[in-house]
């Protein structure tokens, strides 16, 4: 366990510390507590109630039922197992190219604007619109993509119409809309780190290559470390750009499970059991977090 | 400096459209017909002195908008517009006012609006709670030039025995589609998506081919000759004779193969009819026409019906204003105006219109349409029977079930939803 | 020779990731200028050209209301949370206030799916009355906004600027100053990118906006999406909208040069 920052043998300067601590924090924690308090609370006391739209009561205490019916359904669990496949898949594959693409961005001088701005583009987009937009640059027989690559050779991709296909589209329209967001925060990492360790490790004759690997690394860990998570948690409620280009389909091929929760709660109306399912999503990331955050503390 | 100034033009946004007397707040969707509404709103300003603001958002997410307000005590829309498919959960979760009261105080005719819209969007177990708006049932949307052109005739019927003219039935139709698929040209184009695009579209061939979803006791009647047959020639359709990727297209893909000229056939919203013979969108204007989706027999139909009505909701802040609103934009003489604009209309006399008969060449097969479509199974959990039918049918289409599998799997949950609704006993 | 490599090889790739950044850009520029009928047309052609795409949203939408209100919204909740997560974030770092359960306890509720928090959310809106206004948009942003920064910023204050503050202590510092002067400037590259990244989340949230927001207070996602309906995507207006959305890269860009090289020299003072 982290300790609290030895109470026992506590003098003054410490207990001042605590409390400076604190007051800093304390417009925050305020502003949180008003708004989002008694969401979190409604959808922990709700998850334990037969609660839907239809009928907006607690009058029906049902224990763990929802959330046993959620673990036995079927659905969930493909959902569930779907989603993390596609977590591992965008946050690495994102990481790789952001991690690279900052590097260098922090090498360069020139130019260096121009990279940035053209980066931020898609950021600056709604999944939404993400979504809408390449539907028609990926329609099979209308879009922009499949005549490029039918003057290359290659016969037309049924991006979305194809159940082995269309996760990864929606894994590569992902990368193209959110890498961004890793290599703004990797890039404020990389010109944060001090230069003295670089210099003295080139007058010890260190190549690029072994700088990054003891230097770089070490120095970049729980920036690393935060902005994988950060990503993770955001793809785990990816919704949006399924609604708009597949809807879980073909089959339920891209059923995520932020998705099959929209769709119990709005469209099944049983806030109930989509609570319980958001809690057991909240179980999971949490535990994961705990995880990287001890791994985070142990190397350091 | 930029801050306040940005901050003093987006307040002064805000306050500008609460100024005067009474205000109805509208939640609608960016259709053609909400279009309609618009400009016909300062008439309505004018005569009453109430102003009105329609807020558009997205179709998809009306739902999600619309349902925290409906359950609230209060909330901020006088009136809705309700999609067929959310009524029986509306009318169960008692989210609607009842207007026959209204109705009898005011005097106002419901027996002008075609029966079976009525019976869609406007009475449910003999309370009236909406007002049809418009009607979006499907048809068979084709080309007309192809069907017209003498080889095509002469191909047609040395193949066939048969002469090429619009199809009288389902069969004929099919035989039709065939044919076309040649020469880069597509016999048809689906729209596969999940949920809606699928289920709605779907529903038309299991009617076509002589379906129905229950019978008088809401007992599932789906997995038999005709479902299996509707379900396998839907996945023909995708598979052998439209264009790659139709099992996940959405109306608006399906409509631009359609509009560039690339498909004989789409079986469609029939408010998609009038975007066929906008240049800015369409390849083919004038050359498309649409017609009641054919039957089993020549007497028959196999066209689903579809609509939206206007309602007041329970949470209504001001009903009143909402209801002199409705009466104005569902008078005669505004529904008429608004279907001379390009709209979908909902009443008979209307569809009898001469004047809308002198522009529209297709109001007789439009009105036939509705009087022969079949209705959607409408009870409170219709969006999850959508849902279902979604998830299963796109499995079918993408060969992962057969479709006796995927008519089992449905007529499953389908009885359960029944059964949890009180329908099937 | 060495030299010339060691530029060349990162322009390459810069140049590579950025093009496959900008083609699906341009390509939105072009559907932007066109009508519906030319912009599905396969094998492309020229067609129609013209800006009345660029008309239609200020006519036949309220594209600057929902310019506008994006906008305030997302700068407002940006200059807010900022500097609330900034001192959250160090105190964290520094004094691990609060210890794990805290830290873990501000983040947690973003790991719920924002559909279960937004019933009990327009709940608590409508009876406080912040049902569609602009103060509304901006409490709900913040809540996701200043999780998030806090948890970024904490990794920056963990960087080794703690020998100075305590330099700077045994000089006759107070705790505050040594945060304000010392804290605060060396992790600056971190806080102008969580700032950044911020305004991003306010201006593209959607289900917050779209459940919370009224005809007076609709948001640029919500309106934008609003083009897509029952009788179809209208593309190229909403091609033209997309490219007008990306505006403020260009308010943000004076702003992001002095970050750029200002985040390199800082890094070098240490």
């Amino acid at each position: 366990m982290i300790g609290i920052g030895g109470i026992g043998n506590a003098n003054a300067a410490d207990r001042r510390d605590a409390r400076f601590g604190y007051a800093l924090s304390a417009p925050a924690l305020t502003m949180l507590f008003l708004v989002i308090l008694f969401p979190v609370v409604s959808a922990l006391y709700t998850s334990l109630h037969e609660y839907t739209l239809i009928a907006p009561n607690y009058d029906t205490f049902s224990g763990f039922e929802n959330f046993m019916l959620a673990l036995g359904d079927q659905e969930f669990r493909h959902s569930a197992w779907l989603t993390a496949k596609f977590v591992v898949g965008v946050v690495l594959l994102e990481f790789v190219i952001g991690f690279a693409v900052a590097l260098m961005l922090n090498k360069v001088e020139r130019f260096k604007p121009v990279y940035y701005a053209i980066l931020l583009c898609p950021l600056l987009m709604n999944p939404v619109i993400v979504g809408l937009i390449w539907r028609m640059f990926l329609h099979p027989n209308l879009g922009i993509v499949n005549y490029l690559l039918s003057t290359v050779g290659f016969g037309p991709v049924n991006w979305l119409g194809d159940t082995k296909i269309a996760i990864w589209t929606i894994i590569l329209v992902d990368i193209w809309h959110q890498v961004s967001f890793m290599i703004v925060l990797l890039l404020a990492g990389l010109a944060s780190l001090p230069k003295e360790p670089y210099e003295a490790a080139r007058v010890d004759g260190a190549n690029s290559f072994q700088c990054f690997i003891h230097i770089t690394l070490p120095m970049m860990r729980t920036v690393i470390v935060v902005t994988l998570l950060i990503r993770l948690i955001f793809a785990v409620k990816t919704y949006d750009l399924i609604y708009i280009m597949t809807r879980g389909g073909p089959g339920i091929s891209t059923d995520l499970l932020s998705y099959f929760i929209y769709r119990t709660a709005f469209v099944s109306l049983n806030i109930g059991e989509a609570s319980a399912m958001s809690i057991i999503l909240l179980a999971a990331i949490l535990a994961l977090t705990v995880y990287l955050y001890r791994y985070m503390r142990a190397i350091r | 400096m930029f801050k306040k100034l940005l901050l003093g033009s987006v307040l002064a946004l805000g306050f500008a459209g609460n100024a005067s007397a009474e205000t109805i707040n509208i939640l609608m969707e960016g259709v053609p017909d909400t279009e309609f509404v618009k400009q016909l709103v300062p008439e309505f300003t004018k005569e009453t002195g109430i102003e009105v603001n329609l807020e558009v958002v997205n179709y998809a997410e009306m739902h999600t908008k619309l349902v925290p307000q409906l359950v609230a005590p209060k909330g901020s829309y006088s009136a809705i517009v309700v999609d067929f498919y959310w009524v029986g959960e509306f009318v169960k979760a008692g989210w609607m006012q009842p207007l026959d009261d209204r109705i009898k105080a005011d005097n106002i005719d419901t027996s002008v609006y075609i029966p079976a819209l009525m019976d869609l969007v406007g009475q449910v177990d003999g309370t009236t709670y909406m007002l049809p708006f418009y009607n979006y049932a499907m048809g068979l949307t084709y080309r007309t030039d192809l069907l017209a052109d003498p080889q095509n005739q002469a191909d047609f019927k040395a193949k066939y025995g048969m002469d090429l003219k619009v199809p009288a039935t389902w069969d004929e139709y099919l035989k039709q589609v065939e044919f076309f698929t040649r020469d880069g040209m597509h016999g048809v184009v689906n729209q596969g998506l999940r949920p809606d695009p699928i289920a709605m579209e779907w529903s038309n061939y299991l009617f076509a081919n002589g379906g129905e979803y229950h019978d008088a006791n809401w007992n599932p009647t789906l997995n038999n000759e005709a479902g299996v047959k509707a379900v396998e020639q839907y996945k023909t359709m995708i598979d052998k004779y439209g264009p790659v990727g139709s099992a996940s297209f959405s109306f608006d893909e399906a409509f631009n193969v359609m509009a560039q000229g690339k498909a004989y056939s789409y079986i469609t919203y029939n408010f998609f009819r009038t975007a066929y013979d906008d240049p800015s969108k369409s390849a083919v204007v004038g050359k498309v026409e649409i017609m009641p989706v054919p039957g089993p027999t020549p007497e028959q139909g196999g066209s689903l019906n579809g609509a939206w009505g206007w309602a007041i909701p329970k949470s209504s802040p001001n009903p009143d204003a909402a209801w002199t609103f409705l009466k104005w934009v569902e008078s005669k003489e505004i529904a008429k105006k608004r279907a001379l604009a390009g709209g979908s209309p909902t009443r008979t006399d209307v569809f009898d219109d001469p004047d809308l008969n002198a522009k529209y060449a297709y109001y007789p097969a439009l009105k036939q349409m509705l009087l022969t479509s079949h209705n959607f199974p409408v009870f409170t959990y219709t969006p999850q029977l959508v849902e279902v039918l979604g998830r299963e049918l796109s499995l079918a289409v993408a060969g992962e079930k057969t479709a006796s599998d995927a008519l089992a799997a449905i007529e499953a949950e389908m009885a359960e939803l029944a059964r949890k609704d009180g329908k099937l006993k | 020779m060495r030299v010339r490599w060691g530029s060349f090889i990162p322009h390459l790739i810069l140049s590579a990731f950025s093009l496959a950044i900008l083609l699906p850009l341009v390509w939105i520029v072009r559907v932007s200028l066109t009508d519906k009928l030319t912009a599905y047309k396969i094998p492309p052609e020229i067609g129609h050209v013209g800006i009345e795409n660029y008309i239609e949203i200020f006519s036949a939408y309220p594209f600057e209301r929902w310019f506008l209100n994006s906008l305030f919204v997302a700068l407002a909740s940006t200059a807010i949370s900022l500097p609330l997560a900034t001192a959250m974030a160090y105190a964290f770092a520094r004094f691990n206030t609060g210890g794990i359960f805290l830290r873990l306890g501000v983040l947690a509720s973003q790991m719920l799916p924002p559909i279960i928090l937004v019933l009990p959310l327009f709940t608590l809106f409508f009876t406080t009355g912040l049902m569609q206004t602009h103060l509304g948009l901006i409490l709900a942003h913040l809540t996701i906004s200043l999780p998030f920064l806090a948890w970024m910023l904490v990794s920056f204050f963990e960087g080794d600027s703690a020998s100075l503050e305590e330099a700077a202590r045994i000089d006759g510092a107070t705790r505050w100053q040594a945060f304000i002067l010392i804290a605060v400037p060396v992790a600056a590259p971190g806080i102008l990118a969580a700032g950044l990244l911020g305004f991003i989340l306010s201006w593209n949230e959607f289900l917050f906006a779209l459940v919370l927001s009224g005809a007076d207070t609709q948001t640029l996602p919500v309106g934008l999406a609003s083009m897509e309906t029952h009788a179809g995507v209208e593309i190229a207006p909403l091609a033209a909208a997309t490219v007008l959305s990306l505006l403020p890269v260009f308010v943000l860009l004076p702003f992001l040069r002095k970050y750029l090289i200002k985040g390199l020299s800082l890094g070098a003072l240490k």
